[in-house]
């Protein structure tokens, strides 16, 4: 008998297909509850796919096919009576490229909580303060959170999108290469506030820097050609590769 | 260093082209303007704007008690006004705004009996006979009747030999454009109420929910086709369809203005779709991602993310729109008519400033200075608007969106 847990997901023979290609191929993983997973693989091998599937944002791409389950807790999440939009309200997604909505900072990160119907003025203060003091953003745009959210430089941008999923108090959150747009100072702030948020959400990262997935994940997934090569504890993974692929990918010998 | 030649050559030839091009343009457009202005600024007051089409016509008496005036003009007058001293009006000969010859009044003394006279009307109402009224005619007991066709001259000549007059008849100024302005503002205002909604729909459906399939390609294209149909087309479904539905449901008889603004709506449809959809398309899918991601559903994507980025789209198709609510004449003519009212109701006839530019054209001789003036006005009237849909949405934007600039 399985063991459910909130927060962490169990995927069985999780196959899928845009049209007529293979996109990933019978993946078997459990991912951990309030863990840091980092999802890893060279360009086209699938992350960002089984990233999506999680939340079902696959869903939105015409004949993209997914076979296999994947539970979240006890629900699994591809079977009929799963509601994506109540899915998507637990696990929240932060987008490779900083996506703020072109409104105000205040109005980007009570949006979702809006669209839940809260109208209370002041349960919605009260959130977006809580989302962008956890998201490390506060004291800067305090002053100005009338003001337009593209007026923030890239990487508050990008920690506005987190303080935006944060506020809808989800127990996951997806990170699709949080940091690729990011400069090195942006980004030591984002895997600084990931390490932080690890102690609330469970966290699953796609990254192409190796050393980023070493510094703040706990687990490693390292994808290739749509199949897991390899999956396991990140110290491990990293110190000894089971596999000679995924020595040869850590190591910068291909991909 | 022959090759260098070449190409300074060739950009010489293509940049005179380009300028060329542009100074043609450029003085075409001046012209046009220049043309306008010259013709129709002399006509151009605000009389024009607030005074009815239709002159109001009275016939009128002297009350008995008055006597004459015998006073000198208080104002100075030249050389075509011609002034009775005795009765203390002064008249001159001009042209009215419809291109008629009249007798115009061009003062009336505060002491002249013919100040204040007796409407030989219902109620026998005093009224005034003010400067800017046309006489028609002065009759007098033992004297021939004066008419204003034998001029100005000879009816202060007429009343220089009289003490006492029989009746006058005389008209208010007509000619005014107001009743056309307010059909215009009418039209604009109905018009894009049933196409604003219709379109702004329509645009959703295409680019947010429409299936990429064969079907909606080929309703985009017919969308496009539309676009380039002639408007007299568009005029002949009004009257064929609008008008009869409009009789039936309202207590119209005839085209009217709904009829007309249902008639504009289709026109605009096309318009208003592509362009709305063209402001969705660039709108950035990643804004659509997003909020599916928090939660939001699809209508609540589609309504509080998508459409508000696309105002400013829509607004530009709004523009679009109006101009082409006061230009259209071709389409009105039909489904409305192109009988000039003062009295405006939605369910009856009346002209906008282009059909009122039509029908003027129209006339025997073409009034060509008032068309010209109504085509400032109509000019107008577009700057305002928009100037006036700029700051409105500027205002939006800055609201919704905390842009600050
Ligand atoms: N919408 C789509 N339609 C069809 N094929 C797709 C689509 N999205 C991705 N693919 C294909 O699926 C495969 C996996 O793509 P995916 O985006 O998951 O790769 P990735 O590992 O995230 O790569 P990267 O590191 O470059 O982001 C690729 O071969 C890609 O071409
Ligand atoms: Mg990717």
């Amino acid at each position: 008998m399985k063991q459910f847990v909130e927060g962490a997901f169990s995927i069985e023979n999780l196959t899928l297909f845009y049209g007529n290609k293979l996109a990933l191929n019978d993946i078997n993983i459990d991912i951990h509850n309030k863990q840091v997973t980092a999802l890893i693989g060279p360009s086209g091998c699938g992350k960002s796919t089984f990233l999506r599937t999680l939340n079902r944002m696959n869903d939105l791409i015409p004949n993209c096919k997914v076979d296999g389950s994947i539970y979240y807790g006890e629900e699994n999440i591809y079977s009929q009576e799963s509601d994506v939009i109540d899915l998507r309200r637990r696990i929240g997604m932060v987008f490779q490229k900083p996506n703020p909505f072109p409104m105000s900072i205040y109005e980007n990160v009570a949006y979702g909580l809006k669209c839940q119907g809260i109208k209370d003025k002041n349960i919605l203060q009260a959130a977006v303060k809580k989302a962008l003091v956890d998201a490390a953003l506060y004291e800067e745009v305090k002053d100005r959170l009338k003001e337009s959210a593209l007026s923030l430089s890239g990487g508050q941008q990008q920690r506005l999108c987190i303080a935006r999923a944060i506020a809808m108090s989800p127990d996951v959150i997806l990170m699709d290469e949080p940091t690729s747009a990011l400069d090195p100072i942006a980004t030591a702030k984002i895997e600084e506030l990931i390490t932080e948020l690890k102690k609330d959400y469970t966290i699953i990262i796609v990254t192409h820097n190796m050393q980023q997935a070493l510094r703040i994940s706990d687990y490693t997934a390292f994808f290739l050609m749509g199949e897991i090569i390899e999956y396991g504890k990140t110290s491990e993974l990293f110190s000894h590769p089971k596999n000679p692929k995924t020595e040869d990918y850590i190591t910068g010998r291909f991909g | 260093m022959s090759k260098n030649k070449k190409r300074k050559a060739s950009d010489f030839v293509l940049n005179s082209i380009t300028y060329l091009s542009s100074t043609v343009s450029l003085i075409t457009l001046l012209g046009i303007l220049i043309f306008i202005f010259g013709q129709g600024f002399k006509l151009l007051n605000v009389d024009l704007l607030v005074e009815n089409f239709e002159s109001q016509g009275y016939v009128a008496d002297l009350y008995d008690n008055v006597r004459l005036c015998n006073c000198e003009p208080t104002i100075e007058f030249d050389e075509n006004t011609y002034y009775s001293p005795k009765w203390g009006v002064a008249l001159s000969d001009t042209t009215d705004l419809l291109g008629r010859t009249v007798v115009k009044v061009e003062f009336v003394d505060k002491d002249s009996p013919l100040y204040k006279v007796r409407d030989k009307g219902i109620g026998n109402d005093p009224i005034e006979l003010r400067d800017e009224y046309h006489i028609i005619r002065i009759a007098f007991d033992e004297y021939p009747t004066a008419l204003s066709r034998y001029g100005s001259e000879n009816m202060i000549n007429y009343l220089e030999a009289n003490d006492s007059l029989r009746e006058i008849e005389f008209q208010t100024e007509g000619g005014g454009i107001r009743g056309s302005i307010i059909t215009t503002l009418y039209l604009i205002v109905l018009t894009l109420a049933f196409a604003l909604p219709i379109g702004i729909a329509a645009a959703i459906y295409l680019n947010e929910y429409a299936p990429a399939n064969k079907v909606t390609k080929l309703m985009r294209s017919l969308i496009e086709t539309l676009t380039g149909v002639p408007s007299i087309i568009y005029g002949l479904m009004g009257l064929a369809v609008f008008v009869p539905l409009t009789v039936k449901l309202t207590s119209a008889t005839g085209g009217n203005l709904l009829s007309g603004a249902m008639t504009l709506a289709v026109i605009l449809l096309p318009i208003i779709i592509r362009t709305t959809e063209e402001s969705l398309k660039v709108i950035p899918d990643d804004y659509r991602q997003a909020s599916l991601a928090l939660g939001a559903s699809k209508t609540q994507t589609t309504f509080q993310i998508v459409l508000p980025s696309a105002v400013p789209g829509i607004m530009t198709a709004t523009l679009l729109a109006i101009g082409r609510i006061i230009g259209e004449s071709a389409a009105l003519v039909f489904a409305i008519g192109t009988a000039i009212k003062d009295e405006v109701s939605l369910t009856g006839k009346s002209t906008s400033l282009a059909v009122h530019i039509w029908a003027m054209m129209t006339d025997e001789p073409a009034n060509i200075e008032l068309s010209a003036t109504i085509a400032i006005i109509i000019m107008f009237i577009v700057v305002i608007l928009n100037i006036l849909i700029k700051i409105i949405s500027g205002r939006y934007m800055k609201r919704k969106m905390g842009v600050s600039s």
